[in-house]
C-alpha cells in the first residue's frame, strides 16, 4: 500500500513538473483538459471521447490530464449547454444533431455558438434488406416504394429526424417519393433495428454500414448500398448510392468543438494538436477498428463544412415533413 | 470441440483466473450499491481494458455482469433497496426473512441460487446458443408486447387482496414511462420544457428514490418504535435443509426461464426474476407464505435472474446484438479491442467464445464463494445503528444517481420520488407493480404501436404466431389463476362447513 502511495506521490510531482514547464512557453494550457461526451458511456459519441483522450495522452500530444465527462440528455443538448459555459480547456464531441436539434425544434443551441475545431471521423450509412429479398438493387426497392409507399415497412432507429433517416429521405427524394409517405418502425437502437430485419419484421431498414457489415459478410442480410463515395475495402462487392445512379453522398460524421469566443491562440494549439492526433498509429487503429474512416479537418475547413451542413439537413428536415 | 477445449486451457489460465475473481468481486460490490450497476462498472473499466488482451477483457466484463446478479440481492434482503430492476424481486421475500433474522440464511440461499441458475444457463449457452438465437428472432414488436404484457399481469395478479392498490400502483408507473420523447412521433410527452426529461426518467432514479431513500424516510417515522422492539438476533448464516429442499425445484425451474428471457434482446433480468417469482406462488402449496420471507420465493428469481445474465451474452455473441445497458457497453468496448461480436465470431474467433464459456463456468464457481465467505460480513450491517446507517443509505442512494448522468437535476427526482414512495408505503400501496410499470412501460407502448403500424392497424397481428398465442395463453391463465384458487378452496370448504 505504501508503495502504491509513493508511486501516486510520485507521479503527482512529475505531472506538477509538466505544468511548470508548459508555463514557460505559454499559458494554455495551464490545467486539467475536459472532453464532454454529451452521451452515456458506451455510444459513438462517448468512444469519439475517449479514443481522442487515449490518442492525445498516449502520444504525448498533450501533457496535461485529459478526463472524459460523460453528460447524456437532450440529444447533446445537456453537454453542450454545459461546455458553453467553460473556457478552452474544455472541448465537446458533437455530430450532425449540433445542426438538426435546432431545425427539428427541440433545441434552442446551433453550431455558431460555439467554436468548431475539428471534425474527426465519419461512418457511411447503408441500406440492408434479407438475403432473399425481391429487392437486387436501390432502384428496384425504389421502384417498389414508389408504387405502393405504405405496404413497405422501414427499420430505423433511435429517433426520426436522425441521419439514418434523413439520408433515406434523400435518397427517397432522388426517386422522387414524397417523404411523408414512408412507412417508419421506430426501433430503440440500431441493434434492435438489425434485430427486426433478421427476424424478418420489417422489410429493409436504413442504418450505419458497420452495424450491418457482420451480417452482410455472413449472408445473413444484403446490403444494398452504402452513402460512402467509394466503395468499402472489405464490402468489394457492395456498391455505393453514386454508382446506382443517385448523386448522394452522405456521412454520418463525429467532430469536437470548443466553448464559445476562444482566442485565435486557443484555436491554433487544439489545430496543431487535434491535427497530429488524427495523424498518429493509435488513432488510425482505433478508427479501423470501429469502422469509422478519418475524415479531419481542421477548425477553418469545418466551420465552412458545417454551413454547408446546415443548408443540406434544412432542405432534408422540411422534405420529411419535420421543419419548425 | 477442440475450439472448446483450448477455451478451457486459456480460461484456466492463472491470469484469467485473476480477471475473472477481479470483475466477480468488483461486480459483487457495485450490484450491491443502489444506483451503481454493471453497466457503469463496465464503462468505467473500458479505458483499464485498452491495455489488455482482448478475451481477457472479455472475460473480466463478463464478470462483472454476472456478479452484479449475485451482489444486486445483498441490499434488497438486508435494507429493502434492490440496486437495479433485476434485484426488486429478492425484496419479496428475502426482505422479510431478514426481519425474522434469517438475514445469514437468505443471502446464503441466494447465493447457491444464483449459481445454480449460472450453471444452469452456462450449460444452455453450449448446448443451445444458435438455435435460441434463432427463436429470439422470431420476437416482433407484437410479441414483445404481449411479454411485457405478461409481465404486468402477473405482478399484479400477485398483489392478492389489494388488487385495486396494485392496479393504481401500475397505471402510476405506465404515466411514468411516458414521460420523454415519444420516438414512434417525436412528439414531446410530460417535458414541461425541461430538456434533462426529454429522455424520459431513469429508472434506476424511480428505484433508488422509492425504495431506498423512501425507506428511510419510512423508518425515520417508525424510528421510536422500531428501537424498543426486541431485534432478532441473526443466527446461522447458512440455510436449512427444509430452505434447501423447499428451494430446490423452484430454482431448476427458473434456471431455464431466465436463460431463455435472457435471450430475447430488451427482456433482461427484471422480466425474467418477476415471471419466476409469479410463476412458483402460483404452482406452490402454500402460496400464502410468499411475500413474509419463503425461501423458494427468494431463490426462483435468483437463479432466474443469474441465467439471463448468462443468456444476455447469446445475442451479443451470436449476432451482435446487445441485448441490456451492460451488453451494450461492453460491445462498445469490444468493438474498440477489435473483436466484433457477430455471426462471424462462432466462426472465425470459436476460441473467444468458448474460453468466455468456460470463463462463466469458473465465475460462478469463484462467485458462490465469494458471497458465501461475504455473508459474515454482510449480515454485520444489521447490527450497524440506524443514526449511522440510514445517512449511509442516503448518501450512496445520491452518489448512485449522480453517476446515472452525472447531472445535479437528478436529485431534485430522487427526492420527489422518495417522497412518493414514503406517502405510498404509508398508504400501505405495492412498490413492485409501480416500478415495473416504469420499467417496461415505456417499451410496451413502443411495441404496441410499432405492431399495428406494421400490420396497418389490424389488431390481429397479436394472434399472428404460436409465440403470441402461447403468451396469450399465459397472460389469461395468470389473470384467471386467483379466481381458479379461490374456486377450489370454495369447494374444498363446503363439505366442512
Amino acid at each position: 500500500m505504501k508503495k502504491w502511495l509513493l508511486i501516486a506521490g510520485a507521479t503527482l510531482v512529475l505531472a506538477g513538473c509538466g505544468n511548470s514547464n508548459a508555463e514557460d512557453g505559454s499559458d494554455f494550457p495551464n490545467k486539467n483538459i475536459e472532453i464532454v461526451a454529451p452521451a452515456s458511456p458506451g455510444g459513438g459519441w462517448d468512444l469519439t471521447a475517449r479514443s481522442v483522450q487515449k490518442a492525445l495522452q498516449d502520444n504525448d500530444l498533450v501533457t496535461e490530464n485529459i478526463n472524459v465527462q460523460n453528460k447524456p440528455g437532450g440529444g447533446g443538448e445537456v453537454g453542450w449547454k454545459y461546455l458553453e459555459k467553460k473556457d478552452a480547456h474544455t472541448l465537446a464531441v458533437n455530430s450532425s444533431l449540433v445542426i438538426t436539434n435546432n431545425l427539428l425544434g427541440t433545441s434552442e443551441l446551433t453550431h455558431e455558438q460555439f467554436t468548431p475545431l475539428a471534425i474527426l471521423s465519419t461512418e457511411w450509412l447503408s441500406i440492408a434488406v434479407a438475403p432473399d429479398s425481391p429487392y437486387s438493387n436501390i432502384e428496384e426497392l425504389m421502384n417498389a416504394i414508389k408504387e405502393d409507399p405504405k405496404s413497405i415497412k422501414i427499420g430505423v432507429g433511435p429517433a426520426l429526424g436522425n441521419n439514418d433517416h434523413l439520408s433515406l429521405v434523400q435518397l427517397a427524394g432522388e426517386y422522387g417519393i414524397d417523404a411523408k409517405d414512408l412507412n417508419f418502425l421506430v426501433y430503440e437502437g440500431g441493434g434492435d433495428v438489425v434485430t427486426a430485419l433478421l427476424g424478418g419484421h420489417v422489410d429493409f431498414v436504413t442504418t450505419s454500414m458497420s452495424e450491418v457489415k457482420e451480417q452482410h459478410l455472413a449472408g445473413k442480410l444484403k446490403i444494398l448500398g452504402i452513402s460512402a463515395e467509394e466503395r468499402e475495402e472489405d464490402l468489394e462487392d457492395v456498391p455505393t448510392y453514386q454508382e446506382q445512379g443517385v448523386d448522394m453522398v452522405f456521412p454520418h460524421w463525429r467532430g469536437i468543438m470548443g466553448p464559445p469566443g476562444m482566442t485565435e491562440e486557443e484555436i491554433a494549439y487544439w489545430d496543431e494538436q487535434l491535427a497530429a492526433m488524427a495523424e498518429t498509429e493509435l488513432w488510425q487503429e482505433i478508427v479501423e477498428n470501429n469502422d469509422w474512416e478519418s475524415y479531419y479537418m481542421n477548425s477553418e475547413e469545418t466551420s465552412a463544412f458545417l454551413k454547408e451542413q446546415t443548408a443540406m439537413y434544412k432542405g432534408l428536415v422540411e422534405d420529411a415533413g419535420m421543419g419548425q | 470441440m477442440d475450439a472448446f477445449i483450448e477455451g478451457l486451457t486459456t480460461s484456466l489460465q492463472p491470469i484469467n483466473i485473476m480477471w475473472i475473481v477481479i470483475g466477480g468481486f468488483l461486480g459483487t460490490v457495485v450490484g450491491m450499491l443502489p444506483g451503481l450497476g454493471p453497466a457503469t462498472a463496465v464503462a468505467v473499466l473500458i479505458p483499464v481494458t485498452f491495455g489488455m488482451d482482448p478475451v481477457s477483457a472479455l472475460i473480466l466484463m463478463a464478470a462483472i455482469y454476472y456478479g452484479a446478479m449475485y451482489g444486486g440481492s445483498r441490499s434488497s434482503i438486508l435494507l429493502n433497496t434492490p440496486g437495479d430492476g433485476s434485484a426488486i424481486a429478492a425484496t419479496f421475500d428475502g426482505y422479510p426473512m431478514a426481519r425474522q433474522g434469517k438475514a445469514g440464511e437468505a443471502m446464503a440461499l441466494s447465493a447457491v441460487a444464483s449459481f445454480v441458475g449460472g450453471i444452469m444457463a452456462v450449460f444452455g449457452f453450449i448446448l443451445l446458443a444458435q438455435p435460441l438465437a434463432n427463436f429470439a428472432l422470431r420476437f416482433g414488436p407484437a410479441e414483445y408486447f404481449l411479454l411485457m404484457l405478461l409481465t404486468l399481469s402477473a405482478i399484479v395478479s400477485l398483489s392478492m387482496g389489494k388488487m385495486v392498490k396494485g392496479f393504481i400502483a401500475m397505471s402510476l408507473g405506465l404515466l411514468i414511462g411516458t414521460i420523454g420523447i415519444d420516438t414512434q412521433s417525436g412528439v414531446y410527452r410530460f417535458t414541461f420544457g425541461i430538456t434533462e426529461l426529454s429522455e424520459g426518467l431513469d429508472f434506476l432514479i424511480v428505484i433508488i428514490g422509492i425504495y431506498a431513500l423512501g425507506e428511510v424516510l419510512f423508518n425515520f417515522l417508525t424510528i421510536d418504535e422500531d428501537s424498543k422492539k426486541e431485534r432478532k438476533k441473526v443466527g446461522k448464516i447458512w440455510f436449512t435443509k427444509d430452505q434447501w429442499k423447499r428451494s430446490l425445484m423452484p430454482m431448476l425451474r427458473s434456471g431455464p426461464l431466465g436463460f431463455i428471457i435472457g435471450v430475447l434482446p430488451g427482456a433482461g433480468g427484471t422480466i425474467a426474476s418477476m415471471l419466476s417469482y409469479s410463476s412458483e406462488k402460483q404452482i406452490s402449496k402454500k402460496p400464502e407464505e410468499f411475500g413474509k420471507g419463503a425461501p423458494e420465493g427468494l431463490a426462483a428469481p435468483e437463479s432466474a435472474n443469474n441465467a439471463a445474465s448468462v443468456g444476455a451474452m447469446i445475442p451479443l455473441l451470436t449476432m451482435g446484438i446487445p441485448g441490456s445497458g451492460t451488453t451494450a457497453v461492453m460491445l462498445g468496448a469490444l468493438i474498440m479491442l477489435g473483436i466484433r461480436p457477430g455471426p462471424l465470431l462462432f466462426e472465425n474467433q470459436p476460441e473467444t467464445v468458448w474460453t468466455l464459456v468456460n470463463s462463466m463456468f469458473i465465475g460462478n464457481v469463484a462467485l458462490v464463494i465469494i458471497n458465501i465467505v461475504l455473508v459474515g460480513l454482510l449480515v454485520k450491517i444489521l447490527d450497524t445503528p440506524a443514526k449511522i446507517l440510514y445517512p449511509l443509505i442516503v448518501m450512496l442512494a445520491f452518489i448512485g444517481t449522480y453517476t446515472l448522468s452525472y447531472t445535479a437535476f437528478d436529485f431534485f427526482l430522487l427526492i420527489l420520488f422518495g417522497y412518493f414512495g414514503l406517502v405510498m408505503k404509508i398508504l400501505d400501496f405495492p412498490l413492485a407493480p409501480l416500478i415495473l410499470a416504469a420499467i417496461v412501460g415505456g417499451d410496451m407502448e413502443q411495441n404496441f404501436r410499432m405492431a399495428l403500424a406494421s400490420s396497418n392497424g389490424s389488431l390481429g397481428i397479436f394472434f399472428g404466431s404460436g409465440v403470441s398465442i402461447a403468451l396469450f395463453v399465459l397472460i389469461i391463465l395468470s389473470l384467471c389463476y386467483p379466481l381458479i384458487v379461490k374456486a377450489f378452496q370454495r369447494r374444498k370448504a363446503e363439505p366442512t362447513s
